[in-house]
């Protein structure tokens, strides 16, 4: 049944109506209106250009979520207002551009292991997007030094240099037989596709204005405007509208902006506002009639999942600079990635990377027991002699780590999210070994002093997850919601894992499998 | 009044270099009912009138920033916390990504800030004993009467926004020698 609402002012009508203007939404935006599509991308947060990208990580807060609160309980909870981003761009234009595949194994974890799920299509399935989108934005890296990387083109740029904090580490690793590769990062070594080189200086947090790394704003949006599509920045979106006539066909969406509720009707309705907020708009589009789309059975929202993480701390006696490189990391380390030993999950280590003294990731925030006199002293050598590296843990999907509606309303009068997620058992365990064998490798480096932080969610994924059986998820491979006719969801949400790699060049990889079918598709 | 940047170059280093990078980190401030551009620490010096919190609140917590981070208080802690509350949806403290959402961050500081007075008996100059007693407590939750959010992690907090006024911008980089090697140079502290 279609909504109405006494203050709908405007109608308008587009063959693509795309919510989000995150790296999901642009991709697709780019890649539709490349194939002649008339599109509209609706963006709840304000307009964002490069020279707002200020080198600041207290101005950097401005490019996370700002919109309205998600609940969040559980023993892990998911770190939203963190991990999501407010603006064109999304959270990739505030992304550390670790661009790593999924392993072959990350698709079968179900069948493998006994839990979680199994992705409805296979490594081989995404490894012609992987390799396309690679060419397109650019990665650097070395291809043979990565020995952990599934099949595919070489990486078309050599790989980012390590510097002295990178150096430091790398011999920790060896010292306990544990091989590293320079981290393959979505981050120029050398001008790429019209885009300047990176120079090094750890602000990728605040978003990196000179292009080299790949945010949104220099890769998929110059392509979307240029092929003609369309966007509108404040369009908070409330929730998708289904036709009078046929309860599978959207008609369109609703939306806020300034103020005012309005409604774009559209052929085809592609839902790519991150994990969260698309489950949440999914939840909120229920009515009398009908169930919220995808929820027939009770799926929508279920299998949220984060990578739990750590960052680990070690004041070494060599220099190390830890200001030098990037926010991604240096080295990579996946050698215990398919973790043959216990079975417990994959993991990874990202090593070296760029930090400030503050912030929510700065090493003076990491040790609130230094305070007063002492505080400038051991700043000030940490400068200099600090090294760090981050572990990442897989997440194994649970159907009770869910995204569900809140009693409370923001102020449209929509309710609000609430997620719940738990870590379980095993994998804290994986975590807490993975955590000690880091601080082992930290002093086989040499550290003098080592500390952790806590355990992290890093990235957010599931909740509208894909698979071929519709009592068991929300969309089919192409993200189409099962029961629907022309709804889709695009991004991070639709992973039935997480494996222990960061998510958006799969992220990446998969909106571009959808692009080539939506542009097929008549 | 500091209210234009020649008054300002007169102050202090006359450099060219020094007077474009001082001009570029100023923020509004309400002095004496007059709304004027200054650094964080020249509105501190200056008595800037706080919008949100109360000057028992503002006490409270120069107290205990300093005591964690000395120099959170000429950094001008107070006018940066206060500055961000008043701006709402668009403030840009760290306590964001705490699980604050942003309508309640006013509430979070001011009661804080109102039970840390409490504690130290509303003592406008508080002895460094005292503080490191309250600190204590606080970090151990187990400060009498508290009636604000967890005193551990309003400690961590206070002790975070610190660091931000006293080493995250460019004279705090400067402070400990990192270089800060701005991409875009922040037009203002925040």
């Amino acid at each position: 049944m279609v909504a109405t609402s006494p203050n709908i002012s405007t109608q308008q009508h587009y063959e693509t109506v795309i919510v989000g203007a995150g790296a999901a939404g642009l991709l697709l935006a780019a890649r539709l209106a490349e194939a002649g599509q008339q599109v509209v991308v609706l963006e709840a947060g304000p307009e964002r250009s490069l020279n707002q990208l200020t080198s600041s990580q207290i101005w950097a807060r401005r490019l996370k979520w700002a919109g309205p609160h998600v609940e969040e309980d559980g023993n892990h909870k998911i770190g939203h207002a963190f991990n999501a981003g407010w603006g064109t761009g999304g959270s990739a234009l505030h992304h550390y551009a670790v661009w790593l595949r999924l392993h072959e194994r990350d698709f079968t974890v179900a069948s493998d292991s006994g839990v979680g799920l199994d992705w409805p299509i296979s490594y081989e399935d995404l490894r012609p997007h992987y390799d396309r989108i690679q060419r397109e934005v650019g990665i650097s890296g070395d291809a043979t030094a990565d020995i952990w990387r599934p099949k595919g083109e070489p990486y078309p740029m050599p790989p980012l240099p390590v510097f002295s904090q990178g150096q430091v580490l790398q011999k920790g690793f060896s010292k306990l037989g544990l091989r590293t590769s320079p981290l393959p990062l979505a981050i120029n070594s050398q001008p790429y596709n019209g885009r300047a080189s990176c120079l090094y200086d750890g602000w990728c947090d605040a978003g990196c204005p000179n292009g080299a790394l790949a945010n949104p704003l220099v890769t998929w949006l110059p392509r979307a405007k240029a092929a003609g599509a369309e966007f509108i920045h404040d369009a908070y979106v409330t929730r998708v509208l289904r036709s009078a006539k046929n309860s599978a066909k959207i008609s369109g969406v609703e939306y806020v902006h300034q103020g005012n509720t309005q409604t774009i009707s559209a052929d085809r309705v592609i839902i790519a506002a991150f994990t969260v907020q698309s489950t949440r708009i999914l939840l909120n589009s229920a009515d009398a009639e009908n169930p919220a789309p995808g929820n027939r059975y009770d799926q929508l929202g279920r299998y949220l999942t984060t990578h739990p993480a750590a960052t680990i701390f070690g004041i070494m006696e060599e220099e190390t600079y830890p200001h030098q490189g990037v926010s991604g990391g240096q080295l990579l380390c996946q050698d215990l990635y398919d973790n043959p030993d216990d079975k417990l999950g994959a993991s990874q280590w990202l090593i070296a990377n760029a930090v400030k003294p503050h912030d929510l990731l700065g090493y003076g925030t990491s040790r609130p027991d230094i305070v007063g006199a002492k505080l400038k002293a051991w700043l000030t050598h940490a400068a200099k002699h600090l090294a760090n590296m981050n572990i990442v843990v897989e997440d194994i999907a649970d159907p009770d780590n869910r995204i569900r509606l809140s009693d409370n309303k923001d102020a449209t009068g929509a309710r609000l999210a609430h997620t719940t997620h738990n870590l379980s058992a095993a994998t804290n365990k994986l975590w807490n070994t993975r955590v000690t064998q880091s601080e082992e490798i930290m002093r086989a480096a040499g550290a003098t002093e080592v500390w952790h932080g806590p355990q992290a969610p890093m990235h957010i994924m599931g909740g509208t997850v894909m698979g071929n059986d519709p009592s068991q998820s929300v969309t089919d491979s192409y993200g189409r919601v099962h029961d629907t006719d022309n709804l889709y969801v695009a991004g991070p949400s639709l992973f039935p894992g997480t494996g222990a790699v960061n998510p958006t060049f799969t992220m990446s990889a998969l909106a571009s499998r959808q692009a080539d079918f939506l542009s097929r598709k008549p | 009044m500091i209210d234009n940047e020649a008054q300002i170059a007169t102050r202090g280093d006359t450099s060219r270099r020094a007077f474009l990078q001082r001009s570029l980190w100023l923020s509004t401030f309400l002095v004496a009912g007059q709304l004027v551009r200054a650094t964080p620490s020249e509105a501190k010096q200056l008595g800037f009138t706080p919008q949100v919190l109360s000057a028992e609140q503002v006490r409270a917590l120069e107290a205990v920033a300093d005591f964690l981070v000395p120099g959170a208080t000429a950094a001008g802690i107070a006018p940066y916390i206060d500055d961000q509350l008043n701006k709402g949806d668009k403030s840009l403290l760290m306590i964001k990504y705490l699980g604050v959402p942003l309508p309640d961050q006013a509430g979070f500081y001011t009661s804080a800030l109102t039970a840390i007075d409490q504690a130290l008996n509303d003592a406008s100059s508080p002895t460094h004993q005292k503080i490191n007693d309250l600190i204590k407590a606080m970090g151990s939750d187990t400060v009498n009467n508290w009636q604000a959010p967890p005193a551990s992690f309003v400690l961590f907090v206070l002790r975070s926004d610190g660091l931000d006024v006293t080493y995250g911008t460019p004279a705090g980089f400067a402070d400990l020698g990192i270089p800060y090697n701005a991409h875009i140079e922040p037009i203002e502290l925040w």
